[in-house]
């Protein structure tokens, strides 16, 4: 119900919002169609969410009346506007996990076209738009699905709080994704967009009005990102449970306050940067073309967010990597003290060094030396983070689960990935390897291997968590074994054709080129292939799977110290913390005690309040 | 049906949370408006055209920042409990943000003649005065909503947020102009 | 020590695999020559480090594996000052040296004839979706696409690229010179290179122009062929042409 009168809403918004901006076009008489897109849509936007349910628990407060809340129910709970991180992190993952398979589908289109040299799969045009449809979704997704999936679930229990500090605020974060979502599905319909989901100007300004579409999703998402930060900042400052000192906070909530800063301050710029590419479509204006504007400008700020983004994605990658070789190691963390002193410097050192992204866009010479210097410096503290896994790893008692076993393949790919990164720092490499497919394997091998194996880490980690069920041991190894090998097959062999000579974003190369591109392309398949067994394990774990135990893992934080799933406000009784979390092999640390010292009267749910 | 109101915190007051929710999202936002800022030398130089209106620059600066003090007084009446006194300065505030938001659309009217948006310094002028005065408005439209809650009301009570996040709002508004107005019209 | 023993070995091997490797052909530049080298360089300098995750990994399953049901705690150690400090030491060392070389001399490199007088200066314009070169001084231009630029050998050559006023970016990328810089509406770039090596897109397809920063719909099929011949040989083009 919520969804369909949310749909309704954004009809009728857009509906006013098209009239008003018709109305000034018919004034001034300019071309009535991009100006009526954009105020349609920001009344649409509006409409929707007030439809899905924020008039109902948030709206009605500004004009002086009483809101209603109520996030219990049903699974039509997961369909409205709900307060309660537990569903709002249900909601982010199923949506990502969605748009991750669309997005695999369209990479399969990819590898289609560019498994022999021609012509044939696609149109120029169509290769290109589906080319960056894939690229902005996975962004979408690798941004969103630890931050707006995990850490939701996961980082108020994690630190014994009962909800994030601003839940209505968390509730909006998810809800402007779903319009994301619909308005990059859209694009095809409106000439699609084909300037790959970085979109330098000019091309930007002068694509169809699919462009246009995909400038107001990447908005929007930011918007998206910037709350969740925010929230999650501030959820880590004043919600921890009694007795978290700084000291004793498991190492998935640092990392998400480092991603949370970034998200925060940083998304804001390519906010802006959206905003002048649509100013200079809708208005005329000249940010990027002579005379007067200055296409060098978008790529600075636009990298001034990209790069920090991809902290955003990693950062919280490696929290869960950490935390899950501890739990399954039965080792404390090692070094976590310089761990976090990593995250601080990487968090530093991510805003310094944007300008790596143009070291042959003919910015000023002089820029060159200080950002591969400040940018070979991130090496410092990200070797901390190998340092800490291998350290933890070393003379443990490993017990090799799936998640463990996602949670190494992280550390092995990001090494690849992380190594090959050195190569795009150096000017005189880069100058070589730069938009190549050399570029196209590296950032696979930092965002797909890095990140997207935490994720699927921390899927299968969380599972019993966020279901109440266990998911299936043999098909989770199945999973794995041919996710690791197909991606690595896949993605080292990209290697090859960019150090050879062939550049990215094309869909016509050299015949020259065509046999490593066909093995590449084989190896996607399978690698494509190899997300069912994934898929089949966690639709029907979910629906019957064994009942999972509180505490399958037997890990010390708190999420595991309470029912699967977490009731609402996640804690019977709540915990105060008296150690830090990762007290295996000695006694004498005990991370919570649950009773003695909390207030029963907050343990249950307020009634009629 | 139950009805829930989140239930928040041990140990810090939802005063407390909501300032610092507040804080946070100003920090985010001043970051915006550097992005602003830096794109101006980027657009147009460090030049300023000789038609630029100096006497409205200034009038529109003095105006806001005549705003922030009655902003101030509203605050500290609702400390105060001196509802009448609040609601006053509130009302100031609003009518000076409003004459600040006809002058910027002088401003436009002759920057139309002389520096249209497809020129540089056009650009950079409607933009920037264009992400501020959309500020502006915002600010205005939450005080709307905060006189109406409390119009009727004897003591501040719970509302005391309501105020005191309007008007730091409003502050970080003028402060922002306090930046723009110098890259917009003072750059040599 | 196993560990430390299959880490020797696997970089040994992986290092004469490295060097026995032809990876790209060779460079027909000087400039191209120095980044080759110093792509192979970092690989070099990659591999023990790579080798060192790897067989971490790999004997620390195989050594530490508890598989029982009954969870079994390892020795708590948290932290161990000196692995921590040597760790710190010895990634802080190669980050410097490869901030040195290739990183600083590199760049150096690249710049060191921006000084000297060119033997042939080309003007490059990128427009959607092919390129146009005017030989400075020479008075001859190039304009349709199947043209084939021709280039002449122990030069110094120096391009100065931009693109179109009302255009997009473009990318001036020749792969066997392994140099490339955007080209930008209103903006003039340019890069310098030292000719070393007789060629011919025919027999290799790197000797092509190539636009390397997508362009919108042909950005694939935006390229040029290219010729490096003897100075002569060239000279004698030139005057061809300009006939
Ligand atoms: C099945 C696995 C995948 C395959 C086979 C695949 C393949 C490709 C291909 C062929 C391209 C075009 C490269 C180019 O021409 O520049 C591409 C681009 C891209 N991919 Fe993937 N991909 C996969 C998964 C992912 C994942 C998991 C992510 C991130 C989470 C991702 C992020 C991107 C991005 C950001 C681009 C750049 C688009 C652009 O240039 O604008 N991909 N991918
Ligand atoms: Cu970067
Ligand atoms: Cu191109």
């Amino acid at each position: 119900m919520p969804l369909v009168r949310g749909v309704i809403y954004a009809a009728i918004g857009f509906a006013i919002g098209g009239s008003i901006s018709l109305g000034i076009t018919n004034m001034t008489g300019e071309d009535y169609k991009e100006p009526m897109i954009v105020l349609g849509y920001v009344f649409a936007i509006i409409g929707w969410l007030m439809g899905v349910g924020m008039w109902k628990i948030w709206g009605r407060e500004w004009f002086g009346k009483s809101t209603v809340n109520d996030p219990t129910g049903g699974w039509e709970r997961y369909l409205k506007f709900n307060t309660d991180h537990k569903v709002i992190g249900i909601q982010y993952l199923a949506t990502l996990a969605v748009v991750f398979l669309l997005a695999g589908l369209l990479a399969m289109g990819l590898r289609a076209e560019l498994a022999d040299s021609g012509q044939n799969v696609f149109t120029k045009n169509t290769y290109n738009t589906t080319m960056s449809l894939h690229g902005i979704m996975m962004i979408a997704v690798a941004v969103a699905a630890v931050m707006g999936g995990f850490s939701n679930y996961v980082l108020p229990l994690i630190i014994g709080a009962e909800d994030v500090a601003f839940p209505r605020i968390n509730a909006l974060s998810f809800w402007v994704v779903p319009p994301v979502v619909v308005l990059l599905l859209l694009t095809p319909l409106f000439g699609g967009f084909d300037f790959g989901w970085t979109a330098y100007p000019p091309l930007a300004t002068q694509a169809p009005i699919g462009g246009l579409l995909f400038e107001l999703a990447f908005l929007t998402f930011g918007i998206s990102s910037i709350l969740g930060g925010l929230n999650f900042i501030a959820t880590i400052i004043t919600q921890r449970a009694p007795g978290m000192t700084w000291g004793r906070m498991p190492i998935f909530a640092w990392s998400v306050l480092a991603a949370s800063i970034i998200s925060l301050t940083a998304t804001q710029w390519v906010a802006y940067g959206m905003l002048m590419i649509i100013f200079e479509r809708v208005f005329n204006m000249v940010f990027f073309s002579p005379p007067g504007g200055n296409a060098l400008l978008y790529e600075h700020i636009f990298w001034f967010y990209s790069h920090p983004a991809v902290y955003i994605m990693i950062l919280p990658a490696f929290g869960a990597e950490l935390e899950i070789i501890s739990h399954f190691a039965r080792k404390p963390i090692f070094a976590y003290r310089w761990v976090v002193r990593a995250f601080a410097a990487i968090v530093a050192l991510s805003f310094v060094v944007w300008a790596h992204h143009l070291f042959t866009s003919g910015m000023g010479e002089e820029l060159a030396v200080p950002f591969m210097v400040l940018t070979e410096l991130i090496s410092i503290p990200t070797g901390i983070i190998f340092l800490s896994a291998l350290g933890t790893v070393w003379r443990s008692k490993l017990r090799l689960k799936v998640p463990l076993l996602f949670a190494l393949a992280v550390v092995f790919n990001f090494a690849i990935g992380g190594l090959t990164g050195i190569f795009l720092a150096d000017v005189a490499t880069d100058i070589a390897l730069q938009d190549t497919y050399f570029v196209v394997a590296h950032f696979h091998y930092t965002i797909m291997g890095g990140e997207m194996f935490a994720i699927f880490a921390a899927g299968y980690y969380w599972f019993p968590k966020i279901t109440g069920r266990m998911y299936n041991e043999t098909l989770g190894r199945i999973h794995f074994a041919l996710m690791f090998i197909l991606y690595n097959i896949t993605f080292l062999v990209m290697f090859i054709p960019g150090t050879v000579g062939m550049n990215r974003r094309v869909a016509e190369y050299p015949p020259e080129f065509e046999a490593m591109n066909l093995i590449v392309s084989i190896a996607a398949f399978g690698l494509g292939l190899s997300f069912l067994p994934w898929i089949y394990n966690m639709l029907n774990s979910w629906i019957r799977g064994p009942k999972a135990p509180d505490n399958p893992w037997g890990a010390k934080t708190l999420e595991w110290q309470t029912s699967s799933p977490p009731p609402l406000e996640n804690f019977k009784v709540m915990p105060t913390v008296t150690g830090d979390p990762y007290g295996y092999g000695d006694e004498s640390v005990v991370h919570a005690r649950f009773g003695k010292s909390s207030p029963s009267s907050q343990a249950a749910p307020a009634e009629g309040d | 049906m139950t009805i829930h109101v989140p239930n928040v915190n041990h140990r810090f007051d939802p005063l407390t949370i909501n300032r610092l929710g507040l804080w946070l999202f100003l920090v985010s936002d001043a970051s915006f408006f550097i992005a602003l800022l830096s794109s101006r030398v980027f657009v147009s130089g460090t030049s300023t055209p000789d038609e630029i209106n100096q006497v409205l620059g200034l009038s529109l600066t003095v105006l806001l920042l005549l705003s922030s003090l009655t902003a101030y007084r509203a605050e500290v009446a609702a400390e105060n409990n001196d509802m009448s006194h609040m609601k006053n300065m509130l009302l100031a505030t609003m009518g000076m943000g409003i004459l600040f938001v006809f002058g910027v659309g002088y401003e436009w009217y002759e920057a139309l003649q002389h520096f249209p948006p497809s020129t540089g310094f056009g650009t950079v002028l409607f933009t920037l005065t264009g992400v501020h005065v959309t500020h502006v408005a915002t600010g205005i439209l939450t005080l709307g909503f905060v006189y109406f809650r409390v119009r009727k009301i004897e003591t501040i009570g719970d509302n005391l947020f309501a105020v005191e996040g309007a008007v730091k709002w409003w502050h970080f508004v003028d402060v922002a102009w306090v930046f723009i107005y110098p890259t917009l019209y003072l750059l040599k | 020590m196993t560990a430390a023993l299959i880490w020797v070995l696997l970089t040994v091997v992986a290092e004469f695999a490295l060097l026995s490797l032809n990876l790209f052909g060779d460079a027909a530049t000087k400039q191209g020559q120095f980044i080759d080298d110093a792509f192979i360089l970092l690989m070099a300098l990659a591999i023990p480090v790579f080798t060192f995750v790897v067989t971490m990994i790999g004997y620390v399953v195989i050594k530490f594996r508890a598989d029982g049901d009954e969870l079994e705690d390892a020795a708590p150690v948290r932290t161990h000052k000196k692995w921590v400090g040597s760790w710190l030491i010895w990634t802080t060392l190669l980050t410097i040296v490869v901030i040195i070389y290739p990183g600083y001399v590199g760049v150096q490199e690249l710049r060191e004839t921006h000084e000297e007088e060119a033997d042939l200066t080309v003007n490059v314009t990128g427009r959607r979706w092919q390129w146009s070169y005017e030989y400075e001084g020479r008075a001859v231009s190039l304009f349709a696409k199947d043209d084939m630029l021709i280039l002449p050998n122990d030069s110094l050559i120096r391009f100065y690229v931009t693109s179109e006023d009302q255009d997009v970016i473009h990318s001036f990328w020749i792969p066997a010179f392994r140099m490339k810089i955007d080209a930008v509406p209103g903006l003039t770039t340019k890069f310098d290179v030292n000719t070393t090596k007789i060629g011919n897109f025919n027999d290799d397809v790197n000797f092509r122009v190539q636009c390397a920063e997508l362009c919108g719909r042909d950005h694939s099929l935006m390229f040029t062929r290219v010729k490096v011949v003897e100075p002569a040989e060239f000279e004698q083009w030139i005057a061809d042409q300009a006939a």
